[in-house]
């Protein structure tokens, strides 16, 4: 989706009750009586559905199709400089481009680095600070879950660019909170230390944005989950002699491996095109060629060199990765039959 | 019991901490009067920073592109989301599951591999620097999840309520107008909602097609005005806030309902 408030908010199942009481959460089998009043067949004019659907399909089509087929083709073309911008297209160069992007030192010793282990540790962490946050949450009295949940939420509203200047103030370097007390401490020199610079030091920045950014979606979602738990399980463990680390693998993982797939996917597809989040740091927009990722990198090919067809070969390979991701996550929704 | 719940109100607090940290600080810095407030109890109060991104820092006007094109957005993609959420959730016709699989596939398709497309087609059509041209492109990425949204409202009505329209001798779109559009009402609100803060936040599209700075939207704006005034940071903490109240205040207000009209949309044939 579009990004990560887009994303955040837009995301599915959140869920923190209202009129999800009345819906099952955890799947549809026990046969929702909504089902039951359909008796009386629904509409059959496919002239006027179609024409309902003409706008929207025209919007997606030209806006989102049209540029996905485009992207492909520029990505066999020579699209260099201003000339060929000027005229739209470039001349037909096969697997150029991709032998020059999958033949490149930077693809493999920086870019697909910074980005697939960067993603693996977010996804990790996302799903780990949201898990420990939800469990937190189911423990706590309704008013006082009520309140941390709002409190959740808030940080959750931060939209992405402004977050990402928070961070880089909290770490920059000299007169940021962090150099401060590293300083205070006598961890570095007085003056202060660049992290920025640092291609490990500017991705651990990274990482602690987007999982402060995305464990909320998780927490929810866990959460929600959570509460559909029946409590006679539990207390049937319990009975059984079972700890809290044994109760939670051996009755609420497995009751909940649904939505731990639900969210970890979704995370998997934000974190491997984390761009907003990048772009902004310091030294992100390219001028730090260490620091690129996936998306940073077809953008600057792009943007930066004029180089639009090496760019999207680049953008290609990323969509291709997650339509791959994507199609795990369709199978998993109807395999639970969540989508009707 | 007691080490439980001592534990249990360190994990709150330890959490709680993280989770609000980052908007507290920047609401500190921007508030404090001290030049760059690099210290966490502030010396005072003051509205400085805020006239000083809205006047020097031109953020009135980059506010005002902002608000102009998150509402353009609300409305159009509420609008055509409407239209398309009826024929899924009303009409059984061939394809209609492809259609719905359509949406959820468009919804995984990454943004930032369209932008070099889009800004050559925007390019070619005249529509680069101006705000209609984002309206456009922010309406596309809003609708598939605002489509999905409403799908969940709209199979909430009774179909019996719409029946006894017809009974009446009420037309297809007399139906609509007087019975179907009160009672979705909500959620649209929701899908504007959505789509607003889309629009709101959204950075590549906005900062690849605008050009000209009197055309920024706040977000594009944050960072030109980050790149003239670097170390200002109460300044650029107070244009952060600027951007993100908004969305907060309509975050929390409609997220419940966003997520049950998800719920709905995922469980409802």
């Amino acid at each position: 989706m579009t990004e990560p408030v887009a994303a955040s908010i837009g995301t599915p199942p959140a869920t923190t009750g209202g009129v999800l009481d009345r819906v099952e959460v955890g799947g549809t089998r026990g046969g929702p009586p909504t089902r039951r009043r359909r008796a009386r067949p629904p509409q059959r004019n496919p002239l006027r559905a179609w024409l309902l659907l003409a706008p929207a399909l025209l919007v997606l089509g030209g806006l989102l199709l049209l540029p996905l087929v485009r992207v492909t083709t520029m990505s066999f073309e020579d699209m260099s400089g201003l000339r060929a911008l000027a005229r739209g297209e470039g001349d037909f160069v096969g697997l150029d481009n991709y032998r020059e992007v999958l033949g490149s030192r930077q693809l493999w010793l920086t870019v697909l680095p910074n980005t697939v282990v960067v993603a693996i540790l977010c996804v990790v962490l996302t799903v780990v600070v949201g898990t420990l946050a939800a469990l937190l949450l189911e423990s706590l009295r309704p008013r006082t879950r009520a309140l941390v949940t709002m409190a959740i939420l808030t940080a959750w509203a931060v939209p992405a660019v402004t977050g990402t200047y928070i961070w880089i103030w909290i770490f920059n370097p000299g007169d940021g909170l962090v150099s401060e007390a590293a300083q205070a401490l006598g961890l570095v020199d007085p003056g202060g230390e660049n992290w920025f610079t640092n291609r490990y030091a500017f991705f651990a920045i990274v990482v602690i944005n987007v999982v402060h950014h995305g464990y909320p979606f998780v927490a929810l979602t866990v959460l929600a989950g959570l509460l559909t738990v029946p409590a006679e399980l539990t207390e049937a463990a319990v009975l059984d002699g079972a700890g809290a680390w044994r109760r939670f693998w051996s009755v609420t993982v497995p009751l909940l491996r649904p939505v731990f797939a639900v969210v970890t996917i979704l995370s998997t597809i934000w974190d491997f095109k984390v761009f907003t989040q990048v772009f902004l740091m310091p030294g992100g927009d390219g001028a730090n060629r260490e620091v690129l990722n996936l998306g940073t990198w077809s953008y600057v090919e792009a943007f930066g060199q004029i180089e639009y067809g090496i760019g999207s070969a680049i953008a290609v390979v990323l969509t291709i990765t997650l339509l791959l991701i994507t199609s795990v996550y369709l199978r998993t929704l109807f395999r639970e039959g969540e989508l009707t | 019991m007691r080490p439980a719940r001592v534990a249990r109100a360190v994990a709150v607090v330890v959490l709680l901490t993280f989770t609000l940290f980052p908007a507290v600080w920047m609401l500190v810095t921007a508030f404090n009067p001290a030049a760059n407030g690099g210290q966490l109890a502030p010396s005072g109060l003051t509205l400085e920073n805020f006239r000083f991104v809205l006047d020097e820092g031109r953020f009135d006007t980059f506010l005002t592109n902002s608000l102009a094109v998150a509402v353009g957005t609300g409305g159009g993609s509420a609008a055509i989301a409407l239209l398309a959420a009826v024929a899924v959730a009303r009409f059984r016709f061939r394809f209609r599951t492809s259609v719905l699989v359509m949406l959820l596939v468009v919804q995984m398709v990454p943004l930032e591999a369209l932008v070099i497309p889009l800004f050559i087609q925007a390019r070619g059509l005249q529509l680069l620097n101006s705000l209609i041209g984002l309206v456009v492109v922010y309406v596309a990425f809003s609708l598939p999840f605002a489509v999905w949204m409403l799908r969940g409202f709209v199979a909430a009505v009774p179909m019996e309520i719409e029946e006894a329209a017809y009974v009446d001798g009420a037309s297809w779109s007399r139906m609509f107008f007087t019975i179907l559009l009160p009672l979705v009402a909500p959620g649209l609100v929701a899908t504007s909602i959505f789509a607003f803060i889309v629009a709101w936040n959204e950075f590549i599209f906005a900062y690849t097609f605008m050009s000209d700075d009197a055309k920024y939207t706040a977000a594009v704006g944050l960072r030109y005005f980050f790149g003239l005034y670097t170390t200002n940071w109460g300044a650029v903490m107070a244009g952060s806030t600027l951007i993100t109240i908004p969305v907060m205040v309509f975050f929390v207000l409609v997220q419940r309902r966003l997520t049950a009209g998800m719920v709905a949309g995922a469980v409802r044939g």
